[in-house]
């Protein structure tokens, strides 16, 4: 894994497959097609282009506010854009986490557990963190299942507005760096 | 767009006021305006968390549109506290870009809103951020009815309007002559 920053200064993260970048134009025309599809049902989903244009655009303003955010991610043999992860933390959640999103047709390749020990990572390491959770819709199986795999444990139960989550508590840096 | 587009609001003086970007402290005065019954003329009232959203959403459009909001203050306000907010904005469902202005609690009736709209008007057109400028308006909203007009707007009753608000008025700002050619 190899940090770096763009000419605005926005880190950027290369992982095996996978690079963490700062969101950029064209990044809204795919989480407009995302967020037309049933995939986006834990996320808010679906919903119509305007609605959808303005929860990509929450991203980028959530770094200008508070300093991190979550990644766009982009299969570096493609160069296409297909989901987001990283550190996020807008009104309403009961602690900073780390969150992740895959569009439909790049499930199911392990791109997730990746880009999530990528950001992980730089949570830990780049800001600081000493706690990293996720908190996930417990019909949400894919991500239950993503947690275990990242080493997380279940520790709470809460809400985010009206959606029930259950918080998972992320091992801590040195149990990640081993884990397989 | 050309590529030296910025990708966060450049601070703008304008007589009285400074118009910058967003931030976090400015949050509580613009939760509070979406929360209040003076929000009903533009989407709201908002929650709380909807209010965030908007509001890192305000920023975000820099990012992916290379133009957006800026934060209205006084300029010889040593805490920069927030006044309102004014913008240029393309949200998918505007048939064209769109110039929008909002006037927190008590800092209406000086001429702000104008003063901050003007400004950004002359930056989007010196920019060249579109080749048309409007401002969607509830027909029941005089205030900005009066206000795009004393900015030189006029009714445009055969403009599209944006779908999920069939009922508004079109006011089209018009474009500077250097911009037409």
């Amino acid at each position: 894994m190899t940090l770096a920053a763009n000419h605005t200064g926005h880190p950027a993260i290369e992982t095996e497959r996978l690079r963490l970048r700062a969101f950029r134009p064209g990044d809204d025309a795919a989480m407009i097609a995302f967020y037309a599809s049933e995939s986006s049902a834990f996320y808010g989903g679906p919903c119509e282009a305007n609605d959808a244009w303005r929860k990509a655009a929450v991203y980028p303003g959530h770094w200008a506010l508070r300093g991190y955010g979550p990644f766009a991610l982009e299969e570096r043999a493609s160069g296409r854009f297909v989901g987001l992860c990283g550190p996020w933390f807008p009104l309403g959640f009961p602690e900073p986490e780390i969150t992740w999103m895959l569009v439909e047709d790049a499930r199911g390749q392990g791109f997730a557990v990746e880009a999530a020990r990528a950001a992980l990572a730089f949570a830990y390491a780049t800001l600081g963190w000493v706690r990293a959770v996720s908190c996930i819709n417990p019909d949400n199986t894919p991500s239950l299942r993503l947690a275990e795999r990242l080493g997380a444990v279940h520790e709470y139960d809460t809400a985010v507005g009206s959606t029930p989550v259950g918080v998972w508590r992320h091992a801590v840096p040195a149990a990640l760096e081993t884990s397989p | 767009m050309s590529h030296d587009t910025p990708s966060a609001a450049p601070s703008l003086t304008t007589e009285r006021l400074c118009l910058r970007g967003h931030r976090l402290s400015d949050f509580d005065a613009y939760a509070a305006f979406y929360a209040s019954e003076r929000a009903t003329h533009i989407g709201g009232p908002y929650t709380p968390s909807r209010a965030w959203a908007s509001f890192a959403a305000d920023l975000g459009h820099w990012v992916l549109m290379g133009f957006g909001w800026w934060i209205v203050t006084d300029k010889g306000d040593p805490g920069s506290h927030p006044l309102g907010t004014v913008g240029l904005h393309c949200p998918p469902n505007h048939p064209e870009p769109e110039i929008g202005w909002t006037l927190f609690a008590g800092a209406e009736g000086k001429g702000f809103a104008h003063e901050a709209a003007a400004g950004v008007l002359a930056w989007g057109w010196q920019h060249r951020i579109a080749t048309s400028l409007v401002s969607y308006i509830a027909p029941a909203n005089a205030r900005s009815i009066a206000l795009a007009e004393r900015l030189g707007a006029h009714l445009d009753a055969v403009a599209p309007k944006p779908a999920h608000a069939p009922d508004v008025l079109v006011y089209r700002h018009s474009v500077p002559a250097e911009v037409c050619s």
